[in-house]
């Protein structure tokens, strides 16, 4: 992992930004991590990071990982967006777009900047971008029972078949790469579930090592970046709208 | 013939990882099940099996919409019916 992590606080009293480390930059787009494997008082903090809104959502996790999971994540988002935009966290709220998308709202009115979330096991991502959408996927690389599935599922032709060449372990690893790169490219879009992702394929050249490269969408216009962002822990991708000066 | 909820229970069992749930307990009718800890690749990989068991095609756009079991359950019937 490329980004530093800061010195450790008492869970008690710091603050949620202290819990993220910058990860990657990419022109004016940014990545920070966030440290999911923490413990009690450090969500305890979180929760008074949170609206009634968030608050009620968090109610509605019935299991203890994932509320933990998003507390501490929406937590951070929160001290991260009020840093970065001048605001108090209790001016701070967020909708969601049709599709689920969540953006930022300062006393009301859209705030000037797009972000996305995404975190898997211990490993959270933060993706900050001034100007377009953004999306940002990070997933652990433990083995899936249904990979087959998935790969039929997702996957365009090409990539069907260069899964189905590769090793074991090198099958493993090309799924989480492709998946994080497509998954990047949904949620940028806005998308997300709804997008049939198996209807595109990641470049070529990114099939094959590339960890940087540019994607369109047929039949819609505009441009998307796509970077591999994968580290040694975790298979991770970031997508950002390409915008023209 | 198995009801539509035992069979997506049976799915559930086999093939989610939900933290906490005991294999074979009733489904929570208005759980969604990102809510519930399941992680997008399961999500879509449940997407395949409920496709597959059923013999439907649901579309990635309508199966966004159905993350809850009362929610699929009511779509699944209403294919059927």
């Amino acid at each position: 992992m490329s980004g530093k992590l800061l010195e450790p606080t008492p869970e008690a009293t710091e603050e949620p930004e202290h819990w993220c480390s910058p990860f990657r930059a990419f022109d004016d787009v940014r990545v920070l991590y966030v440290d999911l494997s923490t413990g009690y008082g450090r969500e305890q903090r979180a929760v008074s990071w949170l609206d009634d809104t968030e608050r009620h959502r968090r109610d509605r996790f019935v299991y203890g990982r994932p509320r933990h999971r998003f507390t501490l994540c929406r937590a951070a988002l929160r001290s991260v967006l009020c840093h970065q935009l001048d605001c108090h966290n209790q001016h701070l709220a967020f909708e969601a777009s049709k599709h689920g998308k969540p953006y930022a709202l300062v006393r009301g009115r859209p705030a000037p900047i797009n972000f996305n979330v995404s975190h898997s096991g211990r490993h959270g991502l933060i993706a900050l971008a001034p100007g377009g959408r953004v999306g940002v996927d990070v997933e652990e690389r433990v083995p899936h029972r249904n990979l087959y599935e998935l790969i039929e599922a997702v996957f365009g032709p090409n990539e069907k078949h260069e899964l189905a060449a590769a090793n074991n372990r090198d099958r493993l690893h090309l799924f989480f790469r492709l998946w994080t790169m497509k998954e990047a490219l949904s949620k940028a879009h806005g998308m997300g579930l709804s997008l049939d992702v198996s209807r595109f394929e990641i470049p070529h050249d990114m099939r094959h090592g590339a960890t940087s490269g540019c994607v369109r969408f047929t039949g819609m216009p505009g441009a998307w970046r796509l970077e591999d962002t994968s580290a040694d822990r975790f298979a991770a991708a970031l997508a950002y709208e390409q915008v023209r000066p | 013939m198995s009801s539509t909820e035992e069979r997506i229970r049976a799915l559930v069992d086999a093939n989610l990882q939900i933290e906490g749930r005991a294999a074979g307990s009733p489904l929570t009718p208005d759980l969604n099940i990102v809510d519930a800890g399941v992680s997008s690749t399961d999500v879509v990989a449940f997407w395949r099996l409920v496709c597959e068991e059923f013999g439907v095609d649901i579309p990635a756009e309508e199966f966004a919409e159905l993350l809850t079991p009362s929610d699929l359950i009511a779509y699944l019937d209403a294919r059927s019916g």
